[in-house]
This record gives structure tokens, sequence and C-alpha cells, in this order.
């Protein structure tokens, strides 16, 4: 089994994602019990949210809408809980991590092919913040311009699974050439629908800066025309006990 | 299984059946994304394809042993929310090892499992989160006794269908790069 398989084994088709009943009044209560009651520190974290597309790395031809919900920890450093859409039921299908350029260059090489680079998304304003498109100010996008992220994928919705099968896909970042091109009908719709224009973002961020990727393994696909995926292997497990 | 990490999720419902959970590593706001887990009520784990099942793990005993529970929650409330987690099944994957010291998500994702039996969680690390919680796991075993798990019991192929599962990565060929758009039709 890969991340890489093309439709997974007998996921019914036509049915809801996910499948499931409707909440019951007992379980809504407990949740609002709990959310009065917990500290939920670290999900407060999040400040931001953003609109932008991935490519499936072992196909980029795949290509999806992501909303990134972001916490900035530090200078350097962005996690963030990636989603199909903005609606409250969106459904999460992954994680990204952000890095600053200083970071990433201090990787080694064979990591560095995970991650891929946000230059490009970033200036043609495929990466926006919709609906208050200026709320993207001008240090933020200096700092995502030369920033890279290593993004897994768990849930592959757009595949037609109505719950996350099989195992992460890593996904890279829209680039300038093809297959990294996001395809135009993808991008009207999100623009139409997030009351943004992707052209006009273009034009506002002419002099945002990109950085340099020569002799780093970002974007691994754009040098080689290699992408990777996983596969579920079976192995032995170190035991304390017998499992399960 | 000798690698063992303490896991705060923060989850939501998709509806009555299905949670999406963000794994952390601690509880403030300093806190390091560290996973997600998925968690389906056990009629929908039935539904899954044969391959998949294995990739899902049993709640039941992390419940049932005390282990798994909701910090500052009564008890009351807190066992209404267990009675259900009890039957169900997760997914999760772990995306940074901050247990080996690792100060950025190296690597590729680590597919995880759950505890299943007596004696494969590390001491220390009951008896830290005991001290530190306030809790004590003995004790809610006793009151989390009535507790039952799935209603056909665990599935065999659930937990890895009883062997590891890990993830690994293979290089795959792309399409070559080529400035030229795409015609779309």
């Amino acid at each position: 089994m890969a991340s890489s398989d093309e439709i997974p084994a007998a996921d019914a088709a036509g049915r809801p994602t996910p499948p499931g009943n409707p909440m019951s009044v007992g379980r809504t209560v407990i949740d609002k019990g709990a959310e009065m009651m917990q500290s939920l520190k670290p999900v407060r974290q999040f400040k931001q949210h953003l609109c932008s597309f991935a490519l499936y790395g072992h196909d980029l031809s795949r290509q999806i809408e992501t909303h990134h919900y972001c916490a900035r920890i530090n200078q350097d450093f962005l996690q963030c809980a990636v989603y199909n859409s903005d609606e409250s039921r969106a459904q999460l299908i992954g994680v990204e991590y952000i890095i600053s350029d200083d970071l990433f260059k201090k990787l080694p090489l064979d990591e560095q092919k995970l991650w891929h680079s946000h230059a490009y998304e970033v200036k043609s304003g495929l990466l926006a913040s919709p609906h208050v498109p200026d709320m993207l100010e001008r240090r933020e996008l200096d700092n995502l311009a030369k920033s890279y992220g290593k993004f897994w994928c768990t849930w592959q919705v757009d595949r037609g699974d109505s719950l996350p099968l099989g195992a992460p896909a890593l996904m890279m970042s829209p680039q300038g050439v093809n297959p990294g091109m996001v395809r135009p009908d993808l991008l009207k719709k999100r623009d139409d629908k997030c009351g943004i224009s992707s052209e006009q973002l273009e034009a506002s961020r002419v002099e945002i800066e990109g950085v340099n990727t020569a002799g780093t393994n970002a974007d691994y696909w754009m040098k080689h025309g290699k992408g990777f995926a996983l596969d579920v292997v079976e192995t032995m497990m170190k035991l304390r006990t017998p499992f399960p | 299984m000798t690698r063992q990490v303490e896991a705060h999720h923060y989850c939501s419902h998709q509806n009555q059946d299905v949670r999406q959970c963000l794994i952390y590593d601690s509880e403030g706001p300093e806190a390091r994304l560290i996973g997600v887990e998925y968690m389906v009520a056990e009629p929908l784990f039935l539904a899954l394809p044969d391959d998949e099942k294995p990739l899902w793990h049993s709640h039941e005993y992390e419940v049932k042993s005390g282990m798994l529970f909701m910090p500052g929650l009564p008890g009351l409330v807190e066992h209404k929310d267990l009675e259900q987690v009890c039957k169900t099944y997760g997914k999760t994957y772990h995306f940074w090892q901050v247990d080996r010291g690792d100060e950025l998500p190296f690597g590729i994702p680590q597919l995880m499992m759950a505890f299943t039996r007596d004696g494969q969680l590390r001491e220390e690390l009951a008896k830290d989160i005991e001290g530190r919680y306030g809790v004590s796991f003995e004790k809610e075993r006793e009151k989390r006794e009535y507790m039952k798990g799935p209603e056909n019991g665990i599935h065999p192929l659930a937990n890895g269908a009883g062997k590891g599962q890990m993830l690994e990565l293979r290089e795959v060929d792309l399409p070559p790069v080529s400035s030229l758009p795409r015609a779309f039709i």
C-alpha cells in the first residue's frame, strides 16, 4: 500500500465525506463543556489563515486548494494545520512546517529533498489571505517568500477518500514551470470564492524577493525529475510484551 | 514499542462518529505540533478495506487502563466521553520525533500504535504523568471497569494486524520539466 495508490481499494463512491451520524445533543453538550473547562493553549496559537495550493509530490497533476492555519513559534518557524476549506466542518488534511532560509540551509541534503520553496507562490499571488488580502503585510510576505515548507497530507479527499486512507503523501509547492503550474480553473474557482484577485496580488508583490535555492535539494522534482511516495511495509516491532 | 511519547490531543468532531485531532507534545503555548489522529466509530472501522485496517489501533485498553484522560474535566463528564472513545479505532501519524531530540521535524512520518495491554507503558512515563496531573491510573481503572470496548471485540486486523507497520520513502519518476503551459481543454 502506498501514498501514490490511484484509488484505494473499495472505498465506496458516493459516501459522504466523512460518513457517520449527525452530532447528538449529548455529544454537543460534552464538547461545549470541554471547551469551557479545558485550557486549549496549543490550538489557540493559530493566528493566521493562509490559502494556497499544493501538488502531490508523486503526481504534480493532482492539485488541491489548501487552507493553512498557522502558529508562529519563533522568527524562523511556523507550524500549520492544513484543511481543505475554511468552513467549520473542513477536513484536517495534513500538517505543514515552515522554516526560514537560515534553518533550511543547515539541513542535510537528504532532508532538504522533502521540502519545497515558497517564493513562487507568494510572488504570483497564489498564496493569499482569503477575503482580506491586505491582511498579509509586506514583512510577513517577505518572510514567507524566503521560507521553505514540509507538508504531509494525511487525507486525500480529492481522490474521493471519505476517510483518511493509506500512507501520508508528501506535497510540493506550485512553481512557475510545468508540471508545477496551478491549473487556471482551480485558481479562478479559489479567487472567486475568496474574493481575491491573484493577478492583482502578483502585481502588488513585484518587489518581494525570493531565495536562491541553487545547490540545495528544495523542490527536488525541478532539478531531478523525481518525486516521492511513501509505502507501508511490515516490519518486526521491538517489543516489551506481546503485541497486541 | 520501546519508543513511547506523551501525546496531547486536541480534537473536533466531523460528526458523531468521526473525530480529527491535532497532537502536541505538551499543553502549553509553546507546544510542538507533532502529529495528527483520526478516530472513527466501530461501524466505520469495520467498513474500511482490509488492507487499511492494520493502520488503525483500538482504544479500549488506553481508556480502561486509565492512561487516557481529559485534563480539567470532571470525572462524570470525562467518563461520558470515554465510554464512546473506548469503542473507537484511531489512526495516528507523527511527523516530529521529539523523543529522540529532533529540534525540527526530520524524516518521514511514523505510523503510531496504541497501548494494548499491561506492561507496555514505561513505568517512569506513567509515574511522571500521574505526578504532574494528580491522577491515579489505578483508581481510574477501577472506575472505568464498567466501560465496554468495540461491540464486535477488537478486530484482528487492527493494531498493525499484530505486526510492526512502518513507512518507507520511494522515489518516483515525474514528467520532465517544461516551461510551456499545458493546453487545457
